[in-house]
């Protein structure tokens, strides 16, 4: 009987050794686990949710973003949505065109890399939206990271004229 | 010459004045009937006896001394046993354990699984068809879910990858008879082609098992077993039906069997039908974006399953022979709402008119497997082959959207149909073999394993290209038996895998800006690579066994070839927002692992402890970068393979206490950690790293409840700690609780005992979400209350001998 106790008591100190350890190496984890932030409604952001663009001409698109630690980089994606298929990130509802088929819609794909060390910082850009193309519904997305590789993506419905 | 003569003579005196002593052997299933034609041999003895029609053998000349005695039956697990002769003679009677099947309990203290467990190497949990009947899940690896080590990453409710110790995906090999499963293994959104119904045994090898497995064993293998034949002179099958309220599943199973001595068949077809899954909630947020659920169905995740099953095969007392034909069909869609994560906008009308019908997305699976397996005695051997040709065919089928610069209206002039979005087929070919001596207290075990995969690829989204890929591996393995008490294992393996990477070249141009001038140019996504691997691999385990105690240790080394996807991928997962790229210098994953195991078996009380110590100088890795890419990822943020040091360890326990005679009490427990050393997520976590859990249960057994038997009333309570510990791009998941109800019983229809079981999932049904499962990035939770009603009823149209 004496081996059995012996036995139980290695198991339990086994147990509680095992469940110790486990525990207290969980705190000592300082990862960085914050999303990169983009803001689209300060009054500085353009475009936003329900924008809308004109053909033939330039607009400057201002991206804010910023992150507890360090960003990385910021995306842009203009596509059209004339299928009605994808829908905006957003909660705003801006209303679709009838469904129709592209014939040349717009496609504009960008990415600007951040300097090193930012915590907040504007991406601003002059974008020449072309004459020809089709106007309807247009998706613009962006896609913001930081350092650690954490990524926010919004997308916004906007309307081309 | 006189010399030789004198020799003889002392020989001959000597020999003459030897007693001579007899061994009877009779050899006994467990239900102590006996088992002809066993074959028992005694090392060092020159001749071999083969048991007659009572189950008897007799050795008629031993001298004293001790013996190491072998037993071997086709269709039993071989059995050694130290046997000492000393002045007179002996009979024992040996009790051979059927390998699988005839057996139906699975509890921990049946003494079949705890003599296997005793006898192997690595941490093992041995599962029957009524484990899998009572705790029946929408998958077969969701139905083992309850066991502590095994997780799941779930997509919907029929598909699911297995999860060992918090590894996964190409990183637990499948072995379906002896053949290594192969579909798509590198995906989260698609299930294992295996039908659960068919599976009457299976084994869990929790650790480093590349040794025995090769490649994709690293963090274990789930071995399923083949079904035992029926027995002699029979006639008979047995159907299952099943029904599951959450998502309104019907099906069923038929199973037939016939054998004449040595001819045996059995056929199997299987099929069900179900609905949308439901959710305990009214709407979801994709991001933002609300999503208002009907009725709480996830839209369009029905789905259903047609598999049919084939076997035939001969036998004699030293010969096996079997074919198995499977065929296993799945269509299944996806979220709608939801293409992976990107959030879509859905003719709510349609898809909420019919919660069966599948809409687009959806992929639909066909595997189609054949696998003969053979195994000869031959004097000391025990052959083992197996040949098997596999077919994995997947296609996913989606609207066409287009993405980054492919066209707006997909041409005409494409020849790919314009739905479907990927697809992979792989043609896989098979060949193991394998031989088995035992001689004095070793049992030794080598041979090789070698497969052919083609892989072709389809479909107007690319992320990986074609490929075609051979290996082979030769292993030896020794078990010794240090004492009847303690065991000790040794392997050794070598693999050489060669991996050939067709190129491939974007179907649409995309605009190039190169010194101020912008071309169209299809843009070239992966080149013609090839890629030769070398492992050797190799471990060390001893056993100890005493009668209440068995202890286990062993440290091993494991290794899994990169596959294509992290050699190559070059393309964008639109499902993720990602662009993945593979990198082509990726070096063989390598492991180290420590596995311990403690198993206290006393009258009321059972305790499993196993701990293990895991590190891996090379893990490979989904890294994601802070960077976009224009061109190749059309703006999507990179992620890139690469390969960082891991430590992970962890443990799982289980106690089972039997308060009274018809109610026990069972704790189970896991927990897993795990931390990057070096990298660029240096001090982070491994992805779908799971929470740790512990599930408490309380069974009632009642005695006596004639006409019915073997009735229960069990109460699973599961408890998950929240997960913080997380790493890009994952979210932090937050505790949960649920409770879960079984019961059931068996009752005597016609002459043959039917059973039914009755499961209660989320009881309470509760909103909550799994850290592991594929939809927890966009918040989508688990599935809702779910009443499980099965039932199994045999048939016999032929009455043989009751066993």
């Amino acid at each position: 009987m004496k081996y059995n106790q012996f036995l139980k008591m290695t198991l339990a100190v086994a147990l509680c050794g095992s469940l110790i350890t486990g525990c207290s190496k969980d705190n000592d984890t300082k990862t960085d686990t914050e999303y990169p932030v983009i803001d689209v409604t300060t009054s500085d952001a353009f475009p936003k949710q329900c924008s809308e663009l004109r053909r033939g001409t330039a607009f400057s698109a201002k991206i804010i973003v910023s992150d507890n630690a360090e960003l990385g980089s910021v995306s842009i994606d203009i596509h059209h949505n004339f299928d009605h298929h994808t829908h905006s990130t957003e909660l705003d509802d801006c209303g679709l065109d009838a469904l129709k088929t592209p014939v040349n819609p717009f496609t504009l794909i960008k990415s600007f890399p951040i300097p090193a060390g930012n915590k907040n910082h504007m991406v601003s850009e002059e974008i020449q939206v072309p004459a020809t193309i089709d106007p309807g519904d247009y998706h613009f997305m962006i896609r913001a990271t930081d350092r650690e590789g954490w990524q926010t993506i919004k997308g916004l419905s906007i309307k081309i004229k | 010459m006189k010399l030789l003569f004198l020799l003889c003579c002392s020989m001959v005196y000597c020999m003459g004045n030897a007693q001579l002593y007899q061994l009877a052997v009779n050899v006994t299933d467990p239900r102590h009937n006996p088992v002809p034609d066993a074959q028992l041999r005694i090392a060092d003895h020159k001749t071999h006896v083969v048991t007659d029609a009572g189950g008897t053998g007799l050795f008629k000349e031993l001298l004293p001394g001790t013996y190491y005695l072998h037993v071997f039956r086709e269709g039993y697990q071989p059995f050694t046993k130290k046997i000492a002769i000393t002045t007179h003679d002996r009979s024992i009677v040996v009790t051979l354990q059927p390998e699988a099947g005839l057996l139906q309990e699975v509890q921990v203290n049946n003494t079949t699984a705890r003599q296997r467990k005793n006898q192997e190497q690595l941490n093992l949990e041995i599962i029957k068809s009524d484990f899998i009947q009572k705790n029946l899940g929408g998958s077969l690896l969701q139905s083992l879910e309850r066991l502590p080590g095994v997780k799941t990453i779930s997509i919907g409710s029929g598909q699911s990858k297995p999860l060992l110790r918090g590894l996964g995906f190409n990183r637990v090999a499948v072995i379906d008879g002896y053949i290594k499963h192969e579909g798509q293994q590198w995906g989260a959104d698609h299930g294992l082609e295996i039908d659960q119904f068919a599976v009457e045994e299976l084994e869990i090898l929790k650790g480093a098992a590349s040794f025995a497995y090769g490649s994709d064993a690293i963090a274990g293998a789930i071995n399923i077993k083949h079904p035992v034949p029926p027995a002699p002179r029979s006639l008979g099958g047995n159907v299952n039906l099943i029904g599951k309220t959450n998502n309104a599943l019907y099906g069923g199973s038929l199973e037939l069997h016939g054998r004449t001595q040595k001819w045996f068949g059995t056929g199997r077809i299987t099929f069900q039908d179900y609905a949308d899954y439901r959710v305990p909630a009214d709407s979801l947020y994709v991001y933002d974006y609300p999503v208002q659920l009907y009725r709480h169905h996830l839209r369009n995740t029905a789905g259903r399953e047609l598999n049919g099953h084939l076997t035939t095969g001969y036998i004699s007392g030293r010969f096996k022979s079997v074919f198995d034909i499977t065929n296993i069909y799945n269509k299944s869609g996806f979220f709608a709402n939801a293409h992976g994560l990107e959030p879509r906008n859905v003719n709510t009308a349609i898809h909420d008119a019919d919660s069966r019908d599948i809409l687009m997305p959806y992929q639909q699976v066909n595997h189609f497997k054949l696998i003969n397996r053979s195994h000869f005695m031959i004097h000391h051997h025990v052959i083992t082959m197996a040949a098997g040709y596999q077919n994995n065919h997947r296609r996913e089928y989606n609207h066409y959207v287009t993405h980054g610069y492919m066209p707006a209206v997909y041409p005409d002039t494409m020849t790919i149909p314009v739905n479907l979005e990927r697809a992979f087929r792989k043609n896989t070919y098979s060949l193991n073999a394998k031989d088995m001596i035992a001689f004095g207290n070793h049992e030794l075990e080598f041979g090789f394993n070698s497969e052919i995969q083609k892989n072709t690829i389809n479909g107007w989204s690319f992320l990986v290209p074609a490929f075609d890929q051979k290996s082979i591996g030769v292993f030896i393995y020794d078990k010794i038996h240090l004492t009847d008490r303690t065991l000790l294992h040794g392997a050794l393996r070598y693999d050489h895998t060669g991996i050939r990477i067709h190129d491939y070249t974007d179907w649409f141009p995309s605009p190039v800006a190169e010194n101020g001038d912008t071309s169209a140019i299809h843009i070239s996504r992966a080149g013609n690579t090839n890629r030769d691997f070398n492992s050797i691999t190799g471990s060390i385990g001893i056993n100890h066994n005493r009668k209440h105690l068995s202890l286990k240790a062993n440290i091993g080394k494991s290794y899994r070839v990169p596959i294509a996807k992290e050699l190559a991928a070059n393309g964008v997962n639109y499902h993720y927002f990602s662009y993945e790229k593979g990198n082509a210098a990726l070096d063989p994953e390598a492991s180290y692992q420590i596995d311990a195991s403690a198993v206290l078996d006393q009258n009321r009380w059972q305790v499993q402890l196993s701990p293990f110590f895991n590190y891996f100088p090379n893990y490979i890795y989904l890294n994601p970068t802070p960077d976009h890419d224009y061109l190749y990822g059309a703006g999507n943020q990179v992620f890139e393979y690469r390969q960082s040091r891991v430590m992970r360890y962890g443990a799982e326990l289980q106690i089972t206490y039997r308060l009274l005679k018809n109610l026990s009490a069972e704790f189970l427990g896991e927990y897993l950690y795990s931390r990057q050393l070096s990298g660029n997520k240096k001090g982070y976590t491994l992805p779908f790293s799971p929470a740790p859990t512990a599930l408490m249960n309380l069974t009632f057994q009642p005695i006596k409840t004639a006409p019915f038997h073997q009735t229960y009333f069990s109460v699973d309570y599961r408890l998950s700690a929240p997960q913080n510990n997380i790493v890009p791009p994952e979210k932090k998941t937050k505790g949960f609780t649920v409770l879960n109800i079984q019961a059931g019983t068996r009752f005597i229809i016609g002459k043959q005992q039917a059973r039914l079981s009755l499961q209660l999932q989320n009881a309470f049904n509760t909103r909550y979400m799994v850290h592991t499962s594929f939809y927890r990035l966009i918040g989508l939770p688990e599935p809702g209350r779910n009443l499980i009603l099965s039932l199994k009823i045999p048939f016999n149209f032929l009455n043989h001998k009751e066993q």
